[in-house]
């Protein structure tokens, strides 16, 4: 096994001779009793393991290992130490990432499985620190896949989107007015799930992005989103917005927060009461900004509610699924250092108090 | 008030038609031009420049677009004649707006802010609005 390399030092040359005479068969060695010619022969050579004498003239083994861990992390070390000295040996482990030790003087067979033990350990670590390395390529690259995709993907769907939009605009009557709206129905629903797949992406991606925001703006904007959304029109929504000093935050992640709420608000109107409403009320001060949006809408059943709580409480971790848009909430609200909590009643409706610390 | 122009810059032609079409719905801008390319729309502004120059423009300027991107467009103007992109508002307008545009708006002179396809033209016009036209 000429490629595996181990290096010895230590200052009796007896022990050099005898330690290459036992393995020379089996491995390729260079013995020393000159750390500097140690640390020469370490840069030039890759070498699998270090055996090194713990007591010696000029440096100690543990020194020895301290000395060169960091620019040789990978080499297994092995301390050879002629005192049962435990102190040496305990500094060995701490201080020189020591992997193993050897009394002097050594039983031949203890100290060949010693060695052959730290050769498969190398090359298991070896093993496994390549795969990790391609494993988190792998996954940043399949990051990076979904998350062009999706921006490719919602191009020609805007592109749908705005030809629906001009023909509704556009006198059709009757049986085509009917049809495009379902064409529309169906693409905004695709259109959401690309929109969340981005989002989420966005989401991991990104680490803290707070800059001044305009609450009352920002709540405007996601409204009007959702202006070409089914029942929208059919829905009155109220505004109370109090601020007080200026607020630093995400806004990608507020809007992401609010657009979600306000999506599901819509989609589960109730359509016996005669007025739906959707009252989103904002207080901002100079610590937080408190959310709270409440509608009249269908309300959820003990079941429901038990799904919602027990994802915004990080219980339901089965990552995105069909319900994507209530994770993008918990993570945004998360990753803003906030609090989420909802309340339900069935027939009445349904409520959700976020906080976020202002980060001013 | 001086002549509004609006400018469509957008490679996707169905955007182009769909927003043109949109904006003339709307009422916004007496006058739209279209280029499917940055360099055309950039070449384009060497003839009437003096007209140009008296009136109102706006460009609703797509961010990716193979050749010159929306920001490339955008640099090139400006390099090209500096006096004629400061009569320019911008807004750029993006299939899938990512927070590394709208940051990248924020420090780019002239743009005021990214709108989201397909055009919201009430949006747009409330945005319209915010600006000082002479």
């Amino acid at each position: 096994m000429l490629n595996h390399k181990i290096l010895y030092l230590d200052d009796e040359e007896n022990n050099l001779i005898a330690f290459k005479a036992l393995f020379r068969r089996d491995y390729e060695i260079f013995t020393t009793t000159s750390p500097q010619e140690a640390v020469q022969f370490l840069n030039e050579n890759e070498v699998q393991l270090i055996l090194s004498d713990q007591k010696m003239p000029d440096i100690s083994g543990v020194e020895f290992f301290e000395l060169t861990r960091t620019d040789f992390p990978d080499a297994i070390r092995v301390l050879v130490t002629g005192y049962a000295d435990i102190e040496a040996v305990i500094d060995a482990i701490n201080k020189g990432g020591v992997y193993r030790y050897v009394t002097k003087p050594w039983n031949e067979n203890d100290l060949r499985i010693c060695i052959e033990n730290a050769f498969e350990k190398y090359y298991t670590k070896r093993e496994i620190d390549t795969k990790s390395e391609e494993l988190a390529q792998a996954n940043s690259d399949l990051e990076k896949f979904i998350y062009s995709a999706s921006h490719d993907l919602r191009s020609p769907l805007v592109s749908i989107k705005g030809v629906i939009q001009l023909a509704k605009t556009e006198a059709i009557e009757g049986k085509a007015a009917e049809y495009f709206d379902m064409i529309e129905k169906s693409v905004s629903k695709l259109d959401s799930f690309v929109q969340n797949i981005i989002h989420y992406y966005q989401n991991i991606k990104t680490e803290d992005a707070s800059q001044i925001i305009d609450i009352e703006q920002l709540v405007s904007d996601v409204v009007n989103q959702y202006r070409s959304y089914e029942n929208y029109d059919a829905v009155e929504i109220k505004k109370a917005i109090n601020v007080t000093g200026d607020f630093y935050g995400d806004s990608y992640r507020l809007k992401i927060v609010l657009g979600n709420i306000l999506a599901n608000a819509l989609k589960f109107i109730d359509a016996t009461k005669t007025t739906k409403t959707l009252e989103i009320e904002v207080i901002q001060n100079v610590e937080k900004l408190l959310l709270r949006i409440s509608d009249n809408g269908l309300g959820m059943n003990d079941e429901s509610l038990k799904i919602v709580e027990n994802i915004f409480n990080n219980r339901d971790n089965r990552g995105p699924g069909n319900g994507v848009g209530l994770y993008l909430v918990r993570d945004a609200v998360q990753r803003m250092n906030g609090k989420i909590q909802v309340s339900s009643t069935m027939g009445t409706g349904s409520k959700f108090i976020i906080e976020i610390p202002n980060k001013a | 008030m001086r002549k509004l122009v609006i400018y469509l810059v957008d490679d996707n032609d169905i955007d182009i038609a769909v927003n043109s079409k949109l904006l003339q719905l709307a009422q916004i801008g007496d006058e739209i031009k279209v280029f499917s390319t940055g360099s055309d729309f950039v070449n384009s502004l060497k003839e009437d420049r003096e007209e140009t120059l008296a009136q109102n423009n706006i460009i609703l300027l797509d961010i990716m677009m193979p050749g010159m991107t929306g920001f490339e467009t955008i640099e090139h103007f400006r390099n090209e004649d500096e006096q004629l992109f400061e009569q320019f508002n911008i807004f750029m307008l993006s299939s899938s707006i990512d927070r590394n545009d709208i940051k990248r708006a924020e420090e780019t002179p002239r743009v005021f802010r990214v709108l989201e396809k397909p055009l919201d033209v009430y949006q747009l016009k409330k945005a319209i609005e915010g600006l000082t036209l002479s």
